[in-house]
């Protein structure tokens, strides 16, 4: 019994950022999707939409729990009214969505933690003891909520971490805590190639102390047009931290040369190159993020040290990670999901693990205003 | 200072990394079901600890591996959704000692595991339960049925959990509601939370009359407070247990 409403997290958005970032007003944009592929999804998603009819208003309004939802209850009136009209769907059922970044703070313990589940495929580690770590450090690092959202929910998280840093509270110095230990084992054991394995062995071994593990988890439908900012708050924190900590030790483990990022690619079964397109105009890869676009795209290694894909165990069960806030966007997000799996069928889930230059960062930031923005 | 003469009866786990267990469990006196799927090791950490005195049962309800969520029992009977399918219900059946009188019911609500909660002489029910539904549930588990909300909530499946000897409840519940449950279920209530600060009671906690399980995020003070509560310590009461029975409502008539 699919649920009958998607909605959109349209504009306008403003993004409010209480500590540095001014606001900044947005203008009415469409939806941006990062892939053609992603696009026809997010069309066909539309036109289903518009041929159901609404549920009750009331069960909405205890759902969603924000107080910007003002116009809601009149659109969901409207629309049971005009149950098959068509697609003048800028503004019917949208949500109007204020963003606001903070600090991570241990209060967000369930939320980040929902986040992170499958961020080592499924991989059974010491998950609670690695949100800790995230949320132990508020200098750099954001959280993104919704202003005024009763539930609290997390609807994404970034943050660098040194891997370097965490040691285990029992043992003197040498050995790392849980949660990084069995994160380096997880990496240097899913990786093939022998040539990559070296490679990946001098940043999780001896450079350990120059590389940042880059987290970044969000829900499947948060607007792109946050990333910008998150990302562009996240490497400046990065930089104030250089100068900003209390000693010098902290201030040397912020100073990045490499940055590590763990995420996840479908790749076209008969893809036998990284990219390109294959000769039925499908392409050999997609991507669940618009960053890793831009990490993974060049061949010349400009922003990749290191590349490494790797075979999903475990991408069967639907994981969801809205919150309960928003229950009926994970109805929408399974039915879309379904119309994903029958076009994914000839493409197989991989995890994907990237080692990038910490020089390169700027233009990294640069491509991604320019992708998202546009 | 306490002195343990016994290891401590509390188990921590997780269900591939999620600490909800009571979600992918169903433990009462006389049986103990686990969903399918999984790693080997939440099965074998409840098979380790029960295997010797009550079956172990892998199986999942209406497809999926939220078992328990969507049943509710106690050691006279256990209650299935009307989407069960048949060859879960006949596995059960086979399954369960003969004393266990398994049975699917019709009933809307079909997360049955949040609308009720029980233990072998007494449950609670969703406010909006039918009332056949009602009777079944005196008829097949033989106990007093209530209907009653949980600091203002109506599942009260999810929010609370209590065995014969003692029971938890959402944090936010006041001492007039924990009184009138604690004199309808005539057992000591506590308020408090498990798995680090989550109130979802019954997801994160499951219990019999000598054993409880709860999900590997649940704090050390939090622990305290259920072994307390569930007795779950052979050793002598400390000055914890003590200080809480001041605030818990004893009312053993």
């Amino acid at each position: 019994m699919f649920f009958t409403f998607f909605l959109q997290f349209m504009m306008p958005i403003r993004v409010l950022q209480p500590y540095r970032m001014p606001r900044k007003p947005k203008k009415n944009n469409r939806l941006v999707t990062f892939s053609p592929f992603g696009r026809s999804i997010a069309m066909a998603t539309r036109s289903w939409r518009a041929t159901k009819e609404v549920e009750k208003p009331e069960r909405q309004n205890k759902d969603l729990a924000t107080s910007s939802l003002n116009g809601f209850k009149d659109n969901i009136k409207d629309k049971i009214q005009q149950s098959d009209s068509s697609d003048d769907e800028e503004f019917e059922g949208d949500v109007q969505a204020d963003f606001v970044f903070f600090d991570p703070k241990p209060d967000d313990f369930h939320g980040v933690k929902l986040l992170l589940q499958t961020y080592l495929d499924n991989l059974q580690w010491d998950l609670s003891g690695f949100v800790d770590l995230i949320l132990g450090q508020p200098t750099v690092g954001t959280v993104v909520k919704i202003e005024n959202d009763e539930d609290d929910g997390v609807y994404s998280v970034v943050s660098a971490l040194n891997l370097g840093r965490y040691k285990a509270s029992s043992c003197f110095l040498f050995c790392d805590s849980k949660c990084v230990l069995e994160l380096k084992d997880f990496l240097l054991k899913v990786c093939q190639d022998m040539y990559v394995l070296g490679k990946l062995k001098s940043l999780v071994g001896e450079h350990v102390q120059h590389v940042g593990l880059l987290v970044s988890q969000r829900v499947v439908n948060l607007p792109p047009q946050l990333l910008p900012p998150l990302y562009d708050g996240l490497f400046e924190e990065v930089e104030w931290a250089t100068e900003d900590e209390p000693t010098k030790e902290l201030q040397s483990s912020f100073r990045f040369r490499f940055y590590l990022i763990i995420s996840k690619i479908y790749k076209h079964k008969n893809a036998d190159q990284n990219r390109g397109t294959l000769k039925n105009g499908e392409e050999s890869v997609i991507y669940n993020r618009p960053e890793d676009e831009i990490f993974f795209e060049v061949p010349s290694g400009m922003f990749s040290v290191l590349l490494l894909s790797y075979q999903c165990a475990n991408l069967t069960s639907i994981k969801c990670f809205c919150s309960l806030a928003h229950g009926h966007s994970v109805f929408a997000y399974m039915h879309s999901r379904l119309l994903l799996m029958r076009q994914l069928k000839n493409y197989r889930p991989m995890g994907l693990v990237m080692a990038v230059e910490a020089c390169k960062i700027s233009s990294f930031r640069e491509q991604l205003h320019l992708l998202i923005d546009e | 200072m306490r002195l343990y003469n016994s290891k401590p009866d509390e188990k921590r786990l997780q269900y591939e990394n999620n600490c909800e267990v009571g979600v992918f469990s169903k433990l009462t006196n006389a049986y103990c079901l686990v969903a399918i799927g999984g790693s080997e090791n939440f099965y074998s950490t409840f098979e380790a600890e029960l295997a010797d005195v009550i079956p172990v049962v892998k199986t999942s309800i209406a497809g999926t591996r939220i078992i328990g969520r969507l049943c509710a029992g106690n050691k006279k009977g256990l209650l299935l959704p009307h989407n069960t399918t048949d060859q879960e219900l006949q596995h059960l059946r086979n399954s369960l000692p003969d004393s266990v009188v398994v049975q699917r019911i019709e009933e809307r609500l079909s997360a049955l595991g949040n609308c009720i909660s029980c233990n072998d002489h007494v449950a609670l029910t969703h406010p909006d339960l039918d009332k056949e539904t009602e009777e079944l549930i005196a008829d097949v588990l033989g106990v007093e049925v209530f209907r009653q909300t949980v600091a203002g909530n109506i599942l009260v499946g999810s929010y609370c959990t209590f065995s014969n000897i003692g029971g938890l409840v959402h944090p936010h519940t006041s001492i007039e509601d924990l009184d009138e449950l604690s004199t309808l279920l005539q057992v000591p209530l506590v308020a408090g939370t498990v798995n680090r600060g989550s109130d979802v009671i019954a997801a994160g906690l499951t219990v019999t009359d000598w054993t409880a399980f709860c999900g590997s995020d649940t704090t050390a003070t939090e622990l305290s407070v259920i072994e307390s509560v569930f007795k779950l310590r052979e050793a002598k009461p400390s000055a914890l247990v003590d200080e809480m029975r001041k605030s818990l409502i004893d009312t053993y008539v």
